[in-house]
């Protein structure tokens, strides 16, 4: 009775220490830490109590998994297919993975749309342009020849500068897009969340 | 006096420099352990428990295994087992074997290097205090 409350409180530590990652993975680890714990303690010469000690304080264990995620993020790629992919995988698992997907989709299409602008202006020279109004605050870009017209108070102010501004504005875009979801992923850990864990034991997490 | 400061530190910490290359080894243990086949958790313990004194805290190795699985050096796969309980397998994964083959190739020379380097350093300990 006492070591069996021993080790729940041991597990319930864990898993409120193991914090920024799904459900699924949490009770994952914790699954395998009490099944280590069951099985270690029916060795010869063993009790809970020295398997406990084995395996360290809680708290430290789940800093252990943390500090392993973080090694992870590093090695992460840089590329937004990849990125975008494993966002795309993260949005199916709730809310928070679906903002991330909404941030990288936004971030992605204002970068690779800079770089577009960049491409076309030496072929529509004409249309493609920083157009300024006489509204201060009103800038945009244009694709069309109606915008062209002498008269009208809107022109365009980079002229053949477009290019390089484009190239280094959409270059930044991508690269802060890429840097700010690589920041979130390894903040909310995230992971393909694993199917075979996520029902298997339902009967031994209500612990 | 640089050196002898350097020298006594090494000397005030030879368990935490100890520590610290046990652990910088785990992984390449871990991963040679599964070289012929799947093991769960408490298996592999044993085998590095057996074959080598690499294990400081038996929790070190499930958040390796964790980390190592996020890498995609293995998969794991949870199994049910006679024992009446499930249990965890690990397995390595043809990225993981690679890795395991360049980290024993690296091993291996280190340790060759080295070797030659400490040679006359365990010669002259002997002779100076015989055991």
């Amino acid at each position: 009775m006492t070591t069996e409350s021993q080790v729940n409180d041991y597990l319930a530590r864990l898993r409120a220490a193991l914090t920024g990652m799904t459900v699924a993975e949490r009770e994952d680890i914790v699954e395998e830490i009490r099944m280590h714990i069951r099985e270690r303690s029916g060795d010869p010469g063993t009790n809970v109590e020295t398997v406990l000690a084995g395996l360290g304080p809680a708290d430290e264990l789940a800093q252990q998994y943390r500090t392993g995620v973080l090694v992870q993020r590093a090695r992460t790629s840089i590329s937004p297919v990849v990125i975008l992919r494993a966002a795309l995988r993260w949005a199916t698992t709730g809310v928070e993975g679906f903002v991330v997907f909404v941030i990288a989709l936004i971030g992605y299409m204002t970068g690779f749309s800079f770089l577009l602008l960049a491409l076309i202006k030496p072929f529509f020279p004409a249309n493609t342009g920083l157009w300024v109004g006489p509204d201060q605050f009103n800038f945009s870009f244009r694709l069309g020849a109606t915008m062209t017209n002498p008269a009208s108070p809107v022109h365009e102010v980079l002229g053949w500068w477009l290019i390089p501004v484009c190239l280094v504005v959409g270059s930044l875009s991508l690269a802060i897009t890429t840097k700010f979801l690589q920041f979130l992923m390894g903040r909310f850990h995230w992971k393909v969340p694993f199917a075979a864990s996520a029902h298997a034991r339902p009967a031994m997490m209500a612990l | 006096m640089a050196q002898s400061d350097h020298r006594s530190t090494e000397i005030e910490s030879p368990d935490k420099w100890e520590a610290q290359m046990r652990k910088g080894c785990l992984e390449m243990a871990v991963l040679a352990s599964l070289w012929y086949g799947r093991l769960y958790g408490l298996e592999i313990l044993r085998v590095l428990e057996r074959d080598s004194s690499l294990v400081l805290a038996e929790g070190t190795i499930y958040p390796i295994l964790n980390r190592l699985r996020a890498e995609g050096l293995v998969e794991s796969q949870w199994v049910e087992a006679e024992a009446g309980h499930p249990r965890k397998y690990y397995e390595l994964t043809p990225s993981g074997r690679d890795r395991a083959t360049r980290m024993a190739e690296t091993w291996t020379q280190f340790s060759a290097a080295l070797g030659y380097l400490i040679e006359p350093v365990l010669k002259d300990r002997r002779v100076e205090q015989p055991l």
